[in-house]
């Protein structure tokens, strides 16, 4: 009864968004408000369908309806329904319903708060994600249908995903990882929408870049979750291995970055635009592609994964979505060709065109990785695998480029720089950056990458502080106010520059985390008797006793749990386990990290011997990596404080359309 | 004016590889990496049952047979090949043998997963320490080759057997009057 609901809802979200794509079509062709509002409320319905199918299926996980194949395939009578619930996003079809969720959502709400709003964008956008919407329906009515029977009905099913049940980071990862993936069919709504109409002027840019920035949000936020579930399940001490499915998640967010930096050239100077028009493309049809390339089968390993049948439709709707951005955006061409070349080699806008040329580098390099192993598997027909090595050889010289591009940018005014300037902006915190560095040097660290990375870090900041200081003072000399409160207003005015600074910041801060981690781990792998100790760094770690008994909350796994006392700078005990689940088969580690603000005391249980208690133990210390997690959420506040709807926009869109009567801080009073 | 024309050629140049890049991954599965072994003899092998009895390719000589990798872990492409493999046992049976390898599973799982979808009255065999799997070049289960009378690999599919392709691939180990 409850999956046929479900079913129901599926074909019905299907009906509705059919329904929405010709309202909006026929809206565009010069239909009256009628078709704007039923098309707007077909999408809307399409999103409850969507909400009553999850909520379905949601209902068959908890009740252990193992007559839907999906629940008896994630499913077991004993199951904590808090994993059954987050189930839902266990295995490919109830990811594509989730999936669905979100995105008719984010329609919905689109088309909700631009109702009467950009009259002449609006239908192609709503005829755009309504697109998208069916295609997620259409495949969920046919080749991927969450609710499929099983016959016979089995009394017990095999329980949900083992990594799924090691850790409630699970629960945050997905969903945010999805709300970013689904949100960037905004903008390329509004992309088309735009070319569609030839209205390229600032109009659909600046609605685009809002609505990149929340999905930018989300995708940054779920690549950190998705990092730090990494490093506290999967057991190796690390926290990015350059896996097919980290990359499909890395290279959209590049582009979406990429393009937060073009279109601000393009809103303000005019140039860039076909460029920016062909991130926005971009951007969404990776989305696609990740999904295509990890949910397909096509790179992922074959273990235990049919070859799932949504694969053809994956690569019918990216053919689709590139093909028709393509002609769109070629078609157009003349309409954006032109616009402000950059009149000085060091000004603003180089910056920004170097900016945009190193995420463009990454992006090839991440998406050439990735793919190779297709490539070759077509060229030669041999197998072969793109390793972490490669992939940090290629990026890393142009993530280091982009930090350093990230504090002299925004340092640089609009046109073009005087040597004066430089001279005044850099200097002193190139000397501070040096400094640092050789203080540094002297307490002993010696890597260069880490020492590098760190002197650039407190340049950059520097920069970023002189900034802020700078516009301040000038603010608090100008109005009279004091300068925390002229901070706080300049900042608030001005959401998006200093909205960007905090990215920035974040952006900093995890740099400094990931090169010091990296430069500086250590870690051994040591086999103790009971009561034997052994040292790592400044711990000392002892082998208390082992412990092999079913879990409480679910006896049908087995855990193998060596208890230990360890003693340094932080000290108590740790239990690091092994557990067998039923379904798996590997045992899944549960790695134990005792992290504070400096390191991580990160331990694994390798190996154990039940009768005599011997434990093979991988320890790690691992500096400063607690800071690359604080780093993606200041990064993500950041975000949040730039998109937050500016207060009095009437009047800095006049401020801004009419440069020469603006108030006395100039320079940095302008929304970057 | 020709750019004018010419900058159309951009969609086709740009889609084109693309779809063809994506399109080789499909190529490649469920049925395509032609396995090195086709068409020379299948790797000698022995192992113990499930039972506990010593089996191995010697007591197979002069007959075509089966060989099917597989996990009760494998979900859902082994159980969605599980009825294939039966009926193709009842229908052929007395002409052929079919062994399922274990792998990388545990005895006790397998007998479970025997026991729920049914036990299709063929021999299993434990691969300890994956030696078969490895001889065989299994990457992960379901793989199955079909070998001939005279022990040579005629076919490999990679990924869950259907009906069609289980009759397609016994074609090519029946004797001549059977097929």
């Amino acid at each position: 009864m409850i999956p046929d609901i479900g079913r129901a809802a599926v074909v019905a979200g299907l009906a509705m968004s059919a329904y929405a794509i010709v309202a909006h079509v026929l809206l565009a062709r010069g239909g009256d408000t009628r078709l704007a509002t039923s098309g707007r409320r077909a999408v809307i319905g399409s999103f409850v369908a969507a909400g009553v199918a999850c909520v379905a299926m949601m209902i068959s996980l908890l009740g252990h309806d193992f007559s839907v194949r999906y629940v008896a395939e994630n499913n077991a009578t004993t199951t904590p329904p808090f994993i059954g619930a987050i189930s839902l996003w266990a295995a490919l079809e109830g990811s594509i319903l989730f999936w669905t969720l979100l995105a008719t959502g984010w329609a919905a709400l689109v088309l909700h708060r631009y109702r009467g709003r950009h009259l002449a964008l609006m239908p192609w956008v709503g005829a755009t994600l309504a697109s998208v919407n069916a295609f997620f329906f259409t495949v969920m009515t046919w080749p991927g249908n969450p609710f499929t029977r099983t016959a016979p009905v089995g009394a017990e099913g095999l329980g949900p995903n083992a990594l799924l049940q090691n850790h409630p980071f699970m629960a945050l990862h997905p969903p945010l990882l999805y709300l970013g993936y689904t949100g960037l069919a905004i903008p390329f709504a509004f992309g088309v929408a735009a070319l569609a109409t030839r209205r390229l002027d600032e109009e659909w840019l600046r609605v685009v870049r809002r609505w990149t920035v929340i999905p930018w949000i989300f995708l940054t936020l779920g690549i950190v979750a998705g990092a730090w579930w990494s490093y506290e399940v999967l057991g190796w001490g690390g926290y990015w291995a350059w896996d097919p499915v980290e990359n499909a998640a890395l290279l959209p967010w590049l582009t979406a970055t990429a393009f937060l930096h073009s279109a601000m050239v393009a809103e303000r100077r005019g140039g860039l635009r076909i460029w920016t028009g062909a991130l926005v493309i971009a951007t969404f049809v990776l989305t696609l592609v990740g999904t295509f390339l990890t949910r397909s089968g096509v790179v992922a390993s074959v273990h235990s994964f049919t070859q799932s049948a949504i694969g053809p439709w994956f690569l019918g709707a990216i053919v689709l979505a590139l093909a028709g951005g393509l002609t769109l955006l070629v078609w157009r061409l003349p309409d954006l060709a032109g616009g402000g070349r950059p009149s000085a080699t060091v000004s603003r806008e180089s910056a920004f065109l170097l900016n945009n040329v190193l995420f463009l580098g990454l992006t090839f390099a991440v998406l050439f990785g990735t793919l190779l192993p297709l490539l070759m598997l077509l060229v030669s027909g041999e197998q072969i695998s793109v390793g972490a090595p490669w992939f940090n050889t290629v990026t890393v010289p142009m993530f280091v480029a982009l930090l350093f591009l990230m504090g002299v940018g925004p340092a640089l005014p609009w046109g073009g720089a005087s040597w004066r300037t430089l001279r005044d902006r850099f200097a002193l915190p190139l000397l501070a950056g040096v400094a640092v560095a050789g203080i540094a040097l002297l307490l002993g660290l010696r890597e260069p990458g880490s020492l590098g990375t760190l002197g650039l870090a407190v340049v950059v900041g520097g920069i970023m502080l002189d900034e802020v200081v700078r516009g301040a003072r000038a603010r608090s000399r100008g109005r009279g106010e004091d300068p925390a409160t002229a901070a706080w207003r300049l900042a608030t005015r001005n959401r998006r520059r200093y909205g960007g600074y905090v990215v920035h910041l974040g952006v900093l801060v995890m740099a400094v985390g990931v090169a010091v981690s990296s430069g500086l781990a250590i870690d051994r792998t040591v086999t103790l008797a009971p009561g034997d100790a052994a040292t790592i760094g400044a711990y000392e770690v002892r082998n208390d006793r082992l412990v092999v008994e079913p879990l409480p909350d679910d006896p049908r796994v087995i855990e193998t749990r060596a208890e230990l006392t360890y003693d340094g700078p932080q000290s108590g005990t740790l239990a690091t386990a092994l557990r067998d689940y039923p379904n798996s088969q590997a045992a899944i580690a549960t790695p134990a990290v005792r992290t504070s603000l400096g390191e991580d005391l990160y331990v694994t249980l390798l190996a154990s011997d039940a009768s005599s208690g011997v434990v093979t133990l991988h320890l790690f210390v691992n500096p400063l990596v607690v800071w690359i997690w604080i780093g993606g959420a200041i990064a993500g506040v950041g975000a949040i404080f730039a998109a937050w709807p500016e207060r009095r926009a009437a009047a800095v869109t006049a401020d801004r359309r009419e440069p020469a009567a603006r108030p006395a801080p100039v320079e940095t009073a302008e929304g970057a | 004016m020709r750019w004018r024309t010419l900058r159309w050629l951009i969609v086709p140049l740009v889609v084109v590889p693309i779809t063809a890049l994506l399109l080789t991954g499909f190529g490649r599965d469920p049925r395509a990496p032609a396995s090195p072994l086709i068409g020379r003899p299948a790797p000698a092998w022995s192992a113990e049952t499930l039972e506990g009895e010593p089996i191995g390719s010697a007591d197979l000589a002069g007959t075509p047979y089966v060989v099917n990798f597989w996990a009760s872990w494998c979900i859902p492409a082994c159980v969605d090949e599980h009825p294939v493999l039966a009926s193709a046992h009842a229908e052929h049976g007395d002409r052929l043998a079919f062994v399922g390898v274990l792998f990388d599973d545990r005895p006790a799982d397998a007998r479970a997963f025997l026991d729920r979808y049914g036990d299709p009255g063929y021999e299993h065999v434990v691969d300890e320490r994956g030696a078969i799997s490895i001889d065989f070049g299994v990457i992960g289960p379901p793989e199955t080759f079909f070998v001939d009378a005279e022990g040579i690999v005629r076919a490999k599919q990679t990924g869950p057997l259907t009906d069609d392709l289980m009759a397609e691939h016994l074609a090519a180990i029946l004797p001549v009057g059977d097929r």
